[in-house]
């Protein structure tokens, strides 16, 4: 437990250390509420008063996209941080660890932690625009989301882990990871609806863990509840998996269940590290 | 002496090569036992196997009564080990990188502070344990790394190649050090370098070549085996000093190598003042010395220990 602890801590204490990393994560999430949220939001928005009349009344297309941006940031972040483990491991840090008698789940569970929590915090951050977005979401629900941030992003930070076990250099580890990241965030309803996909991307939608993050989120912070059938239809606030719609806890069944996959399968790949 | 380490028909193979051939070997308690070996001897795959890293592929290794194969974590616990290459979180304060040692070996809380005061005094870092690592220079780093070595009281300290990379003299400094906590707190040390000249403050070394070991003696008996001293000369005519030589001198070898004419006696002070008087060819070089781990590394292996 000690070890868990320390490893975690480390990490969050070098994250904070580090301010250009802290600054240069927020110029993606940002960049994407400017380009979406300023400039899809009137045609978003158009395209809905249109397409449904008086239905769409009071539907706010940055509101439904900030926590799709949250979620994106978590993902980026969560991932990211992996590579501490590949940072470690070329600086000599790892060998320190691995000839210590902490246990191998002890080490991949701390990197897990560390990452989640570098991720809730680049989340919660991004809070702070809600006022100049001109949006307003419930102090409650904010304080809901948080700990599912939490366990989002350490779910999400296991394949960042299982990656960074694999690969030994940190360009390679960012190359690959852009190219498994980007289909993620647009595979999942974070940007925009994903109701009418084909087939073969529905697949990819469904096994997508950041889609059930994304729509817990927009869940917990949207009040789908008071917006039209027609707008929850055409913004795709109803997911479905084999043509049944699924619940907030089955969601997060289903990444708790991918967090505890992953970090076993970085376990093991610690086993077999000799550094 | 009890041994702290026992090594047993420890073999390693890798694919088809045979990295370690069923070496024998025991590390007595307390003592410095050097490893020496030139490079791709087995060295390293030795000490990886010994310190957990590395599974064998047959053999027996047991560290302070634990098997190394089947109670890693205990076996973890016991030792301590300065790398070859730097382990130290640059980022974190001197400080840092303790305690996060201290959390990772479980050292009791309240035990913590002062360890750390204690290492640092040992090494002379007190007054800069508050700044990052990555403002170090070289020998402090290693000697942060032996600090922290130290940190839990492991029974044997295994330094590999301790002093690569740094100048001479903080290479001094650092035997000095080395040495230090040899006689304070009498912990068994476990050396491989191969700076021949460093393994001589060891009390027994081991000499590796090929996977298997060739020779472990202490560093006199090894010497002491190679029956004498050297004499190195150059003459005006080597030849006629050759044949002088071997007609009126006791020797134990004669060897010519290019211009150089290599003696070994039996005692070099007893030898040198006749050898003087008696050789009629004027010597135009000269030089007496005691053998070295080199010339037992040399005449135990046919050639010298790659730098």
């Amino acid at each position: 437990m000690e070890g868990i602890i320390a490893i975690w801590q480390r990490d969050i204490k070098k994250f904070f250390r580090d301010r250009a990393r802290l600054l240069g994560s927020f110029s993606m999430p940002i960049l994407f509420l400017l380009i979406f949220g300023g400039g899809l939001s009137g045609t978003m928005e158009t395209m809905m008063s249109s397409g449904m009349g008086d239905g769409s009344n009071g539907f706010n297309y940055v509101e439904f996209v900030f926590p799709g941006i949250v979620a994106m940031t978590l993902l980026m972040t969560a991932i990211f941080s992996a590579m501490s483990v590949i940072e470690d491991k070329n600086f000599g840090y790892m060998k320190e660890i691995l000839v210590s008698p902490i246990s191998r789940v002890s080490i991949a569970v701390g990197k897990m932690l560390g990452a989640a929590t570098v991720s809730t915090i680049q989340g919660m951050i991004l809070f702070l625009l809600i006022p100049f977005l001109g949006l307003s979401y419930s102090i409650i629900s904010l304080i809901q989301v948080i700990p599912f941030m939490f366990l989002l992003g350490a779910a999400l930070s296991g394949v960042g882990l299982l990656f960074a076990s694999m690969i030994k250099s940190t360009q390679g580890f960012q190359l690959i990871v852009q190219i498994i990241v980007m289909p993620m965030i647009f595979l999942s309803g974070a940007l925009f609806p994903i109701n009418n996909m084909p087939s073969w991307l529905d697949v990819i939608v469904k096994f997508n863990p950041v889609t059930y993050g994304v729509d817990v989120m927009k869940k917990i912070m949207i009040d789908v509840d008071g917006l039209s059938q027609a707008v929850r239809e055409t913004m795709g606030l109803n997911l479905t998996v084999f043509g049944r719609s699924v619940s907030v806890f089955e969601e997060i069944l289903f990444i708790l269940a991918f967090a505890v996959v992953f970090v076993a399968i970085a376990t093991i790949s610690f086993k077999r590290a000799h550094a | 002496m009890n041994s702290i380490i026992s090594v047993k028909d420890l073999t390693k193979t890798y694919k088809k090569v045979d990295a370690v051939k069923a070496i024998n070997f025991d590390v007595k308690e307390g003592e410095i036992f050097g490893f020496l070996g030139p490079n791709g001897a087995g060295k390293s795959t030795t000490i990886n196997m010994i310190c957990t890293m590395l599974k064998p592929t047959s053999g027996e290794i047991i560290i302070n009564d634990y098997d190394a194969k089947k109670q890693k974590d205990e076996v973890r616990a016991s030792i301590g080990i300065i790398f070859q290459e730097n382990t130290l979180d640059e980022k974190l304060t001197a400080n840092e990188n303790l305690k996060l040692h201290c959390r990772f070996y479980n050292v009791p809380k309240h035990k913590r502070d002062d360890r750390i005061q204690e290492v640092l005094e040992i090494v002379d870092l007190v007054d800069v344990q508050k700044q990052r690592v990555e403002e170090y220079s070289g020998g402090m780093k290693r000697r942060l790394e032996i600090a922290r070595g130290l940190l839990h009281y492991p029974k044997v300290l295994f330094l590999d190649e301790p002093t690569v990379g740094l100048d001479p003299n903080t290479r001094a400094h650092l035997w000095e050090y080395i040495l230090k906590l040899k006689e304070k707190e009498g912990i068994t040390m476990f050396l491989t370098t191969h700076y021949l000249d460093e393994a001589e403050i060891s009390d027994r070394v081991a000499i590796m070549d090929q996977g298997e070991i060739i020779a472990i003696d202490s560093p006199t008996a090894l010497k002491d085996q190679l029956g004498g001293d050297l004499i190195e000369l150059s003459t005006e005519d080597n030849e006629a000093a050759l044949k002088e030589i071997e007609e009126k001198m006791e020797t134990v070898e004669v060897k010519v190598e290019e211009d150089t004419i290599h003696l070994k006696v039996a005692s070099s002070d007893a030898f040198i003042s006749s050898f003087i008087k008696t050789l009629e060819i004027p010597i135009t070089k000269l030089n007496i010395r005691k053998p070295t781990l080199n010339d037992v590394f040399l005449a135990f292996t046919g050639r010298k220990i790659k730098e």
